[in-house]
């Protein structure tokens, strides 16, 4: 409730410099993303340290309609190509913070080998740090890992060829809930 | 003793199924792994993905480009996220198609300055591309259609019509985007690639297909696992179109292959047979590689072969006049990495190729990195000045290769 008002005034501020600037400017992502991309709210992925592709990639998906979110659509909605390059450069070299979530130990014993039966590693790579285009999930937000994979799931959320949502067709509710608890409380490589 | 053994058989065969319900099957691996045998279980290889939002030339190490003396490359556009089959307007407008994005972009020439604008939008996986008599054909994934006198209305296109539809019914993952090529007849040539990997196709995959105005299709050649790009002998007429080969057989196995359609029917081996001679683990135990026809040329393993026309220009030396010219834009399912190139294809009078040697190269930085290169060359095509024309996909940009004098 109070990251939810919070994030409705930081929110209200980073839309008022971008309809302002228009322009690629790192500081209005960080009033929902956290200082240097390291997001403290669970509903908002950290976008430090992620791999440069990943970004551009991400931010075009919102832009062109692939992914829809009431927060990102506007904010993507007059970047270009350049200027997603320069964000994604930039904060694809900010270091990613510690992870601070701790996984529920039941959790983090189950989690190597859902890890392994759904494949993860064979496109986020080994210990899920992320490759190019392919985002690093250790150590990201627990909600937001929760909210993708239901998604990708019942196919609500976007994906470019489409890789990702069969992948999650296997998921259960319990396999999501105890992989978004594990991944959350692993570290991203320094 | 035997009593309670088969109390305990027929107790487990009932409890599994239980057990498998409550537990939903894991999904898959992804598509791109279908075929990977458990002996290459730990290999990390896998296909990289394009630059969705395109790079800028001045980010990239252009200067690494080289081409043979007497030649020379420079950035020719940019801009075109995706930017693949190319073909040209009676006017000069280049107009460029995508596979992973859905746009086909116009390029025209002001004053010396190249400007691309998206042109069409929408379209799913417009990749192939032929221009004719005002006409602009698009072939997208399930589909072929036309664009009447679009170069007169580039900032208003017309309608499409179709030429064909439903040539995708099953909207399932596999080969299915399209090279068009017009024929010496008046048809469009297209291929219908394979479902996967190595799967055994239905009856119209895996083939190359032609259609005429009217919509009518015909099956030209069969046993074509992903053909992405094809061009006719403009000195015999013949249909000349390149092969990617199947992944997960090894860094050295199987080749990509450029082929000769010399008459209508030709079956090349997809799923029984590989580059001509080498018979697949699973399907070909049961058949001979004799049965099949044999490529022209094998390409290099995993080299991904997309664009390949004939040089029919005026401005390259006369010994290239009638050359091949194509464009690799792989490997990565190999532990160490080649390609990337345009090469070079010499044939002799009967046709038989010569020599096959590399044209553009510098695109490959370090064979061993990941990803190992900076930029993929997609498709060549000959310009009306008689200069070759590159697309690079992974950064939305086109290169221009020309005499020096």
């Amino acid at each position: 409730m109070r990251f939810a008002a919070l994030n409705a005034v930081a929110l209200a501020i980073a839309f008022f410099f971008a309809t302002v600037a228009g322009a690629a400017d790192p500081s209005l992502c960080v009033a929902c993303h956290g200082d240097g991309g390291n997001s403290t709210n669970p509903a908002v992925p950290s976008i430090a340290a992620q791999p440069r592709q990943f970004i551009s990639t991400a931010l075009y998906m919102f832009r062109e309609g692939y992914r829809k979110d009431p927060q990102m659509t506007p904010m993507a909605a007059n970047l270009s190509n350049a200027d997603m390059n320069e964000l994604a450069a930039y904060f694809s070299k900010q270091p990613a913070a510690p992870a601070r979530h701790r996984a529920r130990p039941e959790n983090a014993n189950a989690g190597p080998q859902l890890v392994q039966k759904f494949h993860c590693t064979q496109c986020h790579g080994g210990e899920l740090q992320g490759l190019q285009q392919m985002p690093r999930l250790a150590g990201q937000q627990y909600d937001y890992l929760r909210a993708q994979l239901s998604g990708f799931r019942d196919r609500k959320r976007g994906d470019l060829d489409g890789k990702m949502s069969e992948s999650a067709q296997g998921l259960s509710d319990g396999d999501i809930e105890a992989l978004a608890d594990y991944i959350a409380g692993l570290g991203a490589r320094q | 003793m035997n009593r309670i053994f088969i109390a305990a058989a027929i107790a487990a065969a009932f409890a599994l199924p239980a057990f498998a319900q409550d537990k939903p099957a894991a999904s898959p691996p992804p598509s791109w792994q279908q075929g990977k045998p458990s002996a290459m279980s730990e290999s990390t290889l896998h296909p990289f993905a394009i630059e969705v939002t395109g790079k800028a030339a001045t980010d990239l190490p252009i200067d690494k480009l080289k081409v043979p003396s007497g030649f020379k490359v420079e950035v020719w556009a940019e801009g075109m996220p995706g930017a693949r089959t190319m073909a040209q307007g009676d006017k000069g407008t280049v107009f460029v198609g995508t596979r992973q994005l859905k746009e086909v972009y116009a390029v025209t020439d002001r004053g010396g300055k190249r400007e691309a604008k998206v042109l069409l939008k929408g379209l799913d996986a417009p990749n192939g591309l032929v221009f004719n008599k005002g006409t602009l054909f698009v072939a997208e994934r399930g589909r072929i259609t036309r664009y009447d006198g679009i170069e007169n209305q580039l900032d208003n296109p017309p309608q499409a019509k179709v030429v064909v539809d439903n040539l995708d019914p099953n909207n399932q993952p596999g080969h299915f985007w399209k090279f068009l090529a017009l024929g010496p007849d008046g048809k469009l040539y297209f291929n219908i690639g394979a479902p996967g990997n190595i799967v055994m196709p239905t009856y119209m995959e895996a083939s190359i297909m032609r259609v005429d105005m009217k919509g009518t299709l015909e099956t030209v050649a069969q046993g074509v696992r992903n053909s992405v790009g094809m061009d006719f002998n403009p000195k015999t007429k013949e249909l000349w179109f390149t092969n990617h080969g199947r992944d997960w057989l090894g860094d050295n196995s199987p080749n990509d292959t450029l082929h000769r359609l010399s008459r209508k029917g030709m079956h090349f081996g997809y799923p029984y047979c590989h580059q001509g001679d080498t018979p697949d683990p699973e399907f070909g135990t049961h058949r001979s590689c004799k049965e099949f026809d044999k490529p022209a040329l094998k390409l290099g393993a995993h080299v991904a072969p997309i664009g390949m026309r004939f040089y029919t220009g005026k401005m390259f030396p006369a010994e290239y006049q009638n050359n091949i010219f194509i464009a690799l834009r792989g490997s990565w399912n190999r532990t160490v990495k080649q390609g990337y190139n345009v090469m070079r294809v010499v044939l002799d009078d009967s046709g038989k190729v010569t020599k096959y040697e590399p044209f553009l190269t510098g695109f490959l930085l370090d064979e061993k990195a990941d990803p190992p290169m900076w930029g993929r060359p997609n498709d060549v095509m000959v310009m009306k000045d008689g200069s070759l024309l590159v697309s690079d996909d992974q950064n939305g940009i086109i290169y221009r290769v020309s005499t020096t004098k």
